[in-house]
């Protein structure tokens, strides 16, 4: 990347007020903690130990703290709910890339007291403060052993997160990312044990916590540690609840593209344009939930989502409902075939095949889904002009948007917005037929001309034949040759930079909002979805044309 | 099991349990203990844990000399490069062998369960140990290197 680290972390306002306080607050309880211990009088025998029992105590609050704070992040539907009034105060899309902020830091300073209780132990051994030996310490009270289980845990669990791991094999993150179930249960029961204390033997008591807080002297800190782990505990058994409701899987339907759409009906599941769910398949596999975007709109009577068969749940998923790779890739071909012979006769791409559950030996499975959960795509219609950016098959929750601008606009009701423009960079546009489809009828619906503009990049390199292909056909057809749009297909990929200039420029002018009074600012917002590369060229350009009149921002979704 | 690729999870597993072993060994320098001295020893106050005369060749190389933690920091380094890998080793029929990582990490393994400090050293390491056997199992090689990966725009 071009830009320097420094610049990264420091010359970005808001980069840097996370910094001071994440690292800050860190840095505060880690010096408090050692100073904390190093003048308790009470604690003067341990104290004996010099250095290490100040650093491990100082270290061990730290991560007390980042203990509290890694369940956060993950408290998915409370972040849906405050998402809305809370977005300018700080980015909840980013909630993932807090987690790993957190994770990091608990790495860390897990180092540094685990190093500096070797030493404790060490010493504790030799001068007899406590009689016993390290290795009891160790490896007979709970400090010691849910100390190195959650080590070991650490270990299982960052080495699978790894982005490579987690591509090559989502099981295998999404299952050890379980055993934070017991490192949460390790981190809670720490410090119990009376391991902090002012005598040679714990002082336990028989009533609860079981420890007498004269003599035990920790920082009781699991008293403040657990509630996240509680709500998040409790979130997840809502998840479950919630999942449980009735579902129905009404339709499938196969894209001549190989995309299946399933249609799902269940009332009681409520959502907003943009945002994406888990779904479930006892069927494929009793215990995987997996992350969809929704692409139909909250006026639509289902919930549909659109699956391209990829991976192995997928695949599975696919054979279980009839519509396997063969069947597919029948479709498939003569889809093709279709798109080269019979596209400018009959001016469509084939029409999707609804798979009739009375023809097939088994009936429709069983779906469960989960959610919504948020994405920034919510916000469009707050601004005047909605720049949507879709690459690849990041193009999925604008299905869902572009439909319900749609339902917004025959209702006259599309709040401030005046005008969608529409990108969608893709190496090839065939591979998602089901997508043009959705466009074509957009498309045709619109009244008003201006309202929304499809911009559509080809990426790939075209050979020689498609190339006169495109420039023979596409002299004078009302619709383009690709993607039997209104809209011009563009090649090559688009320059941010003067797309952005040149719509300043035509709002300033007034060209672009007829009628918009120039003192009044513009509020024009990027709603992206896809590869991080792409995102920072559009991001760069975004901030660098924002000027008086006009506000440029930008959001990016994550998968 | 999706498609794990297993050897390449063992060396994320492998790095940490040798960074570790090397942070515990340079520390093993510092405190020094034979951590089986528990075996027959005698606790005494003060003086701390007395570990049995039979021990005796042990204390000599880790308490009285700490042989092993150099031992173990040395081979430490020499995995490092080996997984890393280091520039002159990538490439070469060493860097591809799985069994030679096998073989390396269950000495570090011996070595670290030796001295204080070590023991999630050898533990991790056996991890990464089952790791590479499964991968073995399942035939996995590791593909030799194209010339221009990784380099993105400077191909």
């Amino acid at each position: 990347m071009g830009e320097s680290w420094f610049h990264r972390e420091f010359l970005n306002p808001r980069r840097l007020v996370f910094n001071i306080l994440f690292y800050g607050l860190q840095f505060f309880f880690f010096g408090y903690g050692w100073h904390s211990q190093a003048v308790n009088t009470k604690l003067a025998a341990l104290n004996a130990l010099t250095w290490s029992v100040w650093t491990s105590r100082g270290a061990g609050l730290v991560l007390a703290f980042d203990g509290g704070l890694i369940l956060v992040p993950m408290l998915r539907n409370i972040i849906r709910v405050v998402r809305p009034r809370l977005a300018w105060a700080f980015p909840a899309d980013e909630n993932i890339w807090f987690h790993r902020q957190v994770a990091y830091s608990m790495a860390f300073w897990a180092m540094v007291h685990t190093t500096a209780h070797y030493v404790n132990f060490f010493n504790v051994e030799r001068t007899q403060v406590r009689p016993e030996r390290a290795l009891d310490i160790h490896y007979t009270q709970a400090g010691g052993i849910t100390g190195h289980f959650m080590l070991l845990i650490m270990v299982l669990m960052y080495s699978t997160a790894h982005h490579k791991v987690r591509k090559q094999c989502f099981e295998a993150f999404w299952y050890t990312h379980h055993l934070a179930f017991f490192f949460m249960i390790g981190l809670y029961a720490h410090a119990t044990g009376c391991f902090v204390r002012d005598s040679a033997d714990p002082d336990y008591i028989t009533s609860f916590p079981f420890y007498s807080t004269e003599h035990c002297l920790g920082y009781e800190s699991w008293r403040f540690t657990i509630w996240p782990g509680i709500i998040y505990f409790g979130e997840r058994v809502y998840r479950e609840i919630r999942a449980r409701r009735a579902t129905r899987l009404s339709k499938v339907l196969v894209h001549p593209s190989g995309a299946m759409e399933l249609r799902i009906v269940k009332p009681s599941f409520k959502y907003v344009a943009g945002q994406w769910l888990f779904i479930q398949v006892p069927d494929v596999s009793g215990l995987q939930w997996h992350p969809f975007t929704i692409t139909s709109a909250p006026e639509d009577p289902y919930v549909s989502v659109h699956i391209r068969q990829v991976g192995d749940w997928t695949r599975g998923l696919g054979e279980r409902v009839g519509a396997g790779p063969s069947v597919v890739a029948a479709l498939t071909s003569a889809a093709m075939k279709g798109s080269e012979k019979d596209d400018l006769v009959y001016g469509t791409r084939g029409n999707f095949v609804e798979l009739d559950p009375g023809r097939t030996t088994r009936p429709l499975p069983v779906v469960r889904i989960d959610g919504p959960y948020g994405a920034p795509a919510e916000d469009v219609f707050n601004v005047e002009v909605a720049v949507l950016v879709g690459a690849g098959i990041g193009v999925t929750p604008f299905a869902s948007i572009l439909k319900h601008i749609w339902y917004r606009q025959r209702k006259g009701n599309v709040g401030s917005l005046r005008r969608v423009e529409f990108f969608w960079v893709c190496r090839d546009a065939p591979s998602f037929g089901w997508f043009q489809s959705l466009l074509q009828e957009v498309e045709a619906a619109q009244a008003d001309p201006n309202f929304l503009r499809i911009n559509i990049y080809l990426t790939q390199k075209i050979s020689e034949d498609m190339l006169w292909n495109i420039a023979v056909n596409d002299a004078g057809a009302e619709y383009d040759p690709l993607t039997l749009l209104r809209s011009r297909t563009m090649f090559g990929r688009p320059d941010w930079k003067s797309i952005y200039g040149r719509m300043r420029e035509a709002i300033e002018t007034g060209q672009y909002l007829p009628g918009t009074n120039s003192q009044l600012k513009t509020r024009v917002g990027t709603y992206f979805c896809g590869p991080t590369v792409l995102a920072k060229a559009v991001q760069k350009a975004c901030v660098a044309e924002t000027g008086a009149n006009v506000a440029f921002t930008f959001a990016k979704e994550h998968f | 099991m999706g498609n794990l690729i297993w050897h390449e999870w063992s060396r994320y597993v492998s790095l940490t349990a040798t960074v570790y072993t090397i942070w515990a060994a340079f520390w093993g320098f510092l405190y020094r203990k034979f951590f089986w001295d528990f075996v027959g020893g005698t606790l005494r106050a003060p003086g701390g844990l007395q570990p049995a005369d039979n021990v005796a060749v042990f204390i000599d190389i880790i308490v009285k000399a700490p042989i092993v933690q150099i031992l173990s920091m040395i081979l430490g380094f020499g995995i490092l490069a080996l997984e890393y890998p280091a520039p002159f080793l990538k490439g070469t029929s060493l860097y591809r062998s799985l069994v030679m990582r096998i073989v390396v990490l269950l000495l570090q393994a011996f070595l670290a369960i030796l001295y204080y400090q070590g023991t999630n050293g050898a533990i991790w390491s056996l991890v990464a140990v089952i790791g590479y056997m499964r991968a073995i199992m399942l035939g996995e090689s590791m593909a030799e290197a194209k010339e221009n990966r990784g380099r993105g725009g400077k191909a």
